[in-house]
């Protein structure tokens, strides 16, 4: 067995563990009960899912769609300073 | 050869990653209050994705089967590791602290907050 | 290439439950948050059929701009809607 086939191996039976936890911070997402509870739960779907990207795109045999990545992580970090700009100013009044 | 032990290590992160994120979204559905699961939020973000990028840079240098964007596509991910090992933490207290101020979240089994209660008599602000 | 069925399928039945309970909320930043993981999710579609310059700009449109748009709004006028 060449190595190509080893990885493609690896990388078929590493998704299922993938989507599993994508179903079970969805969950959490659906169910949670205030705003920052959500958030977070966006914040580790979006992690997770870029990761995902990422091996995906070495299985796929495409490695030029790894650019997907970096927005994926930056743009979760921007919604996290949005719902906290927000919430500060319920608080301070305005 | 060299290939080949590239291809191995980055291949057992990426298992240690995947593991990682498993726990992070069990225990993101079993702990009480916000909170506690910000403990949660942090092994998926530096378990669960810091490390496993980590193993995709060094398997796309491994993999000769990947063409010469393989350099690319090694650049790419360490770089977006790099940021996310940054970014992250910062995101997460920043949305912590905009909680506990403005008293967002529910904190159900609550024993003690001395921060609330210092807060309330103006010792800080 | 059976792998790519299966997850078009499974992000676009996903991103059903999430549109549903968009519409039907009443905090509306909760509904914004929705709106964002719809985005994610569809973002993630693009992906899968290999479309990665329309994920490009997906992702920072409708998980960004459009998410502190709706938070403006909304700190403007009011949070809960009403009957």
């Amino acid at each position: 067995m060449g190595i190509e086939e080893q990885v493609m191996l690896f990388i078929t039976t590493i998704v299922p563990i993938f989507i599993v936890s994508i179903i079970l911070y969805l969950i959490r997402i659906l169910k949670g009960p205030t705003v920052p509870d959500m958030v977070i739960a966006i914040d580790a779907i979006s992690y997770d899912i870029a990761v995902f990207l990422a091996v995906l795109a070495i299985y796929f045999k495409s490695p030029i769609l790894i650019s997907c990545v970096i927005v994926f992580v930056l743009w979760a970090y921007a919604l996290d300073v949005y719902v906290a700009k927000y919430l500060e100013s319920k608080e301070i009044g305005e | 050869m060299i290939n080949e032990i590239l291809i191995i290590i980055g291949e057992v992160l990426i298992a240690i990653g995947a593991i990682c994120d498993l726990i992070a979204a069990i225990g993101m559905n079993r702990f009480p209050n916000f909170f506690v699961r910000l403990h949660a939020l942090t092994v998926g973000a530096i378990g669960g994705a810091f490390v496993p990028l980590i193993g995709v840079t060094l398997l796309s240098l491994g993999a000769e089967f990947l063409g010469v964007y393989r350099f690319f596509m090694a650049g790419a991910s360490i770089v977006s590791a790099i940021l996310l090992l940054f970014l992250a933490p910062v995101g997460s207290h920043a949305i912590a602290r905009a909680a506990h101020r403005s008293k967002a979240a529910i904190v159900y089994p609550k024993v003690i907050d001395r921060l609330e209660e210092d807060r309330e008599r103006g010792v800080i602000t | 290439m059976m792998l790519h069925y299966i997850l078009m399928a499974l992000s676009a039945l996903l991103s059903i439950s999430v549109v549903y309970l968009a519409i039907v909320e009443r905090d509306l930043i909760k509904a914004a948050i929705f709106s964002a993981v719809q985005s994610a999710l569809y973002a993630f579609l693009y992906y899968l059929l290999m479309a990665p310059d329309i994920f490009l700009t997906y992702i920072p449109v409708g998980v960004g701009l459009y998410t502190a748009l709706i938070l403006i709004l909304i700190k403007k006028t009011e949070r809960y809607e009403g009957e």
